[in-house]
């Protein structure tokens, strides 16, 4: 059952706080199992209003939320749905271990009592394992680095089985090495088939890893492969002038430089686009066909 | 010696009083772990606050304490959380002034029907000269309440820590904010007997807050504050033989003596600890 396709159907979602501010308004889109989306957007556009939508947390004012055909209540139910908390969430200094915490992904399967079978306590030991946390079982959280935190609550979306994977910014405040092994993990998950949505304002990364992305502010502006929607005309109406700009024409850098530039940033990967506002990706390799294409349009030198 | 010491034990009143404190005692230190974590201390007080216009309706009317007690401090939390959803408050000012209004109602109800009720035992509590009928509501109370907390406190940990999470997983988080709300109204109401309305707060506080020093797991941190709420708690109640002073006095003052010893000399989160910590840095 668990190995069943899924698919999260969005539909014309409407969501009003009680206080009168609605913050998403008519959002559609649907994805399928394999897929790393991204959902970009600035500070307030309604990324964490469009997970809290998905999972059930606040109930649209207009339109739904379809999982596998089914509601979100069923689809919890099937444990179908696991998050991945933003780091400011989780109280810390909360007395639990790293154990408990992913222990707490299984507690939809367990009996009235939540006492753990042994093959629950397989599955949370392979969880930690496969995010390389297994040494740490019996540390309290808040003693660990903000890269280990992260990857003890992915573990906990792995024990409960989700096939629906939602993180919340899940590169803020985590070392490039982590980040490297987050990515590489939800690599693997897509091609289990899992669906995983990713909230980021870490726009350079999002090339590196996401197939699909979602842009929103306050709406669904775009969604689609990553190629397609992640165009500088599409990111410029979605961030609007909050963007830093580096054009290379109208930069320093010139012909005798050929295609020798290097670009460098601290943590945030850069985004680059070229002529006309296409997507470049940091690495060719794997995307042979966009390099073949591209050479063959004409030069304008 | 001797003698003298197994004299409060010769008095059937003070065994019973040694006895009843200890469970209440026992009941408040399990729910005081919940509170702690879940920053409801000052729920707490209110909700002990919130029961004695109950008591006094219910004398009056002649029907259990403990009955009007629960529903005047279940009223109260509704209240609170009605006024917190319709206005733009901030959640303490909405429990001050909730809390103290029917703290207020229930003195008035009191000064004005001077019934059978003494208000020093609402106040203050008088387990020393507690009615077996009282005894009885106390210990159905302390079973349910143990019960619940023994069936469901996996779920009400996780319910503390990431109530997102329990949502996710298609727990019922309405119902367990509830369950949480309505033990900590019908546990405060058992202890009122003991310690009074004014005290309720801190055996609902400081064995969880003291044991919360002490250790890092949740399983500890249980069984740290248990056995303090019940060793105080039956050492308070026979000491205050000798003292010839509150009971509740005794129990909460031994209480508060184990947090300061906690907080000076925990080894890991007391400030003897940190100071070495920051030595060592
Ligand atoms: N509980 C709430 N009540 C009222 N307004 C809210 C609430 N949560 C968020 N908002 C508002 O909704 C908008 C979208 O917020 P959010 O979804 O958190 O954006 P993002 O996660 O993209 O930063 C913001 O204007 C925010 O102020
Ligand atoms: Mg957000």
């Amino acid at each position: 059952m668990s190995d069943a396709p899924v698919q999260l159907d969005v539909h014309d979602v409407t969501v009003t706080y009680p206080n009168g501010n609605t913050a998403l308004q008519d959002a559609s889109f649907r994805l399928d199992g394999g897929t790393i989306c991204a959902l970009v957007g600035i500070n307030g556009s309604g990324k964490s209003t469009l997970f809290k939508a998905i999972m059930g947390f606040v109930r649209p004012s207009k339109g739904s939320v379809q999982i596998s055909h089914g509601t979100v209540a069923a689809a919890q139910k099937r444990n179908l749905i696991a998050y991945v908390p933003q780091s400011e969430e989780v109280d810390w200094t909360f007395p639990v271990s790293v154990w408990d915490v992913v222990m707490m992904g299984r507690y939809g399967y367990l009996n009235f009592l939540r006492i753990p079978r042994a093959e629950d306590r397989r599955i949370v030991e392979e969880s930690l394992a496969r995010v390389g946390m297994l040494d740490f079982r019996d540390r309290q959280i808040g003693e660990l680095s903000g890269g280990q935190k992260k990857r003890v609550f992915l573990a906990r979306a792995l024990a409960q089985r989700g096939r629906i994977i939602l993180l919340d910014e899940p590169f803020t405040g985590v070392d490039v090495q982590t980040e490297s092994t987050i990515i590489e993990l939800l690599r693997q998950l897509r091609t289990e088939g899992h669906l995983m949505l990713v909230s980021t304002h870490n726009l350079g990364s999002v090339p590196e890893f996401c197939d699909q992305v979602v842009l929103v502010n306050r709406t669904v502006l775009a969604c689609g492969p990553t190629l397609e929607v992640f165009t500088e005309q599409n990111l410029t109406k979605a961030f609007g002038g909050v963007l830093r700009h580096f054009r290379f024409d109208e930069s320093t850098v010139q012909k005798h430089d050929g295609r020798t530039v290097t670009v460098l940033s601290d943590d945030e990967r850069p985004l680059v686009f070229g002529k006309g506002g296409h997507l470049e990706f940091s690495q060719r390799q794997g995307r042979e066909e966009i390099v073949k294409q591209r050479a063959e349009e004409p030069d304008d030198e | 010696m001797i003698e003298t010491l197994l004299t409060p034990l010769h008095y059937q009143y003070m065994v019973k009083a040694i006895l009843v404190s200890g469970l209440i005692g026992a009941v408040c230190a399990f729910l005081s772990c919940f509170v702690t974590l879940k920053g409801w201390s000052l729920m707490g007080d209110a909700l002990s606050h919130a029961v004695v216009p109950g008591v006094a309706i219910a004398y009056m009317a002649g029907l259990p304490f403990a009955l009007g007690a629960f529903l005047t401090g279940l009223l109260a939390a509704v209240g609170m959380g009605f006024v917190k959803k319709k206005t733009r408050l901030r959640e303490d000012a909405v429990i001050g002034v909730v809390f103290t209004s029917f703290f207020a109602l229930g003195l008035l109800l009191i000064s004005l029907y001077p019934s059978g009720i003494d208000l020093r035992t609402i106040i203050f509590g008088n387990i020393l000269g507690i009615a077996d009928p009282d005894i009885w509501q106390i210990v159905i109370i302390s079973a349910v309440t143990l019960t619940v907390l023994g069936l469901k406190w996996r779920d009400l940990l996780l319910f503390c820590f990431d109530p997102n999470q329990a949502r996710a997983l298609g727990l019922n988080v309405t119902a367990l904010h509830f369950t949480l709300l309505t033990l900590l109204a019908a546990t405060a109401v058992a202890a009122l007997q003991t310690v009074g309305a004014c005290l309720v707060v801190a055996m609902l506080v400081t064995p969880g807050a003291t044991a919360y020093l002490l250790t890092d797991r949740f399983g500890k941190m249980l069984a740290i504050a248990v056995s303090m709420g019940t060793g105080t708690s039956l050492v308070g109640a026979y000491a205050s033989y000798f003292f010839d002073g509150s009971t509740g006095g005794c129990i909460v003052v031994l209480q508060t003596v184990l947090f300061l010893l906690a907080l000076v000399f925990a080894p890991q989160h007391g400030m003897l600890a940190a100071r070495a910590k920051r030595l060592a840095a």
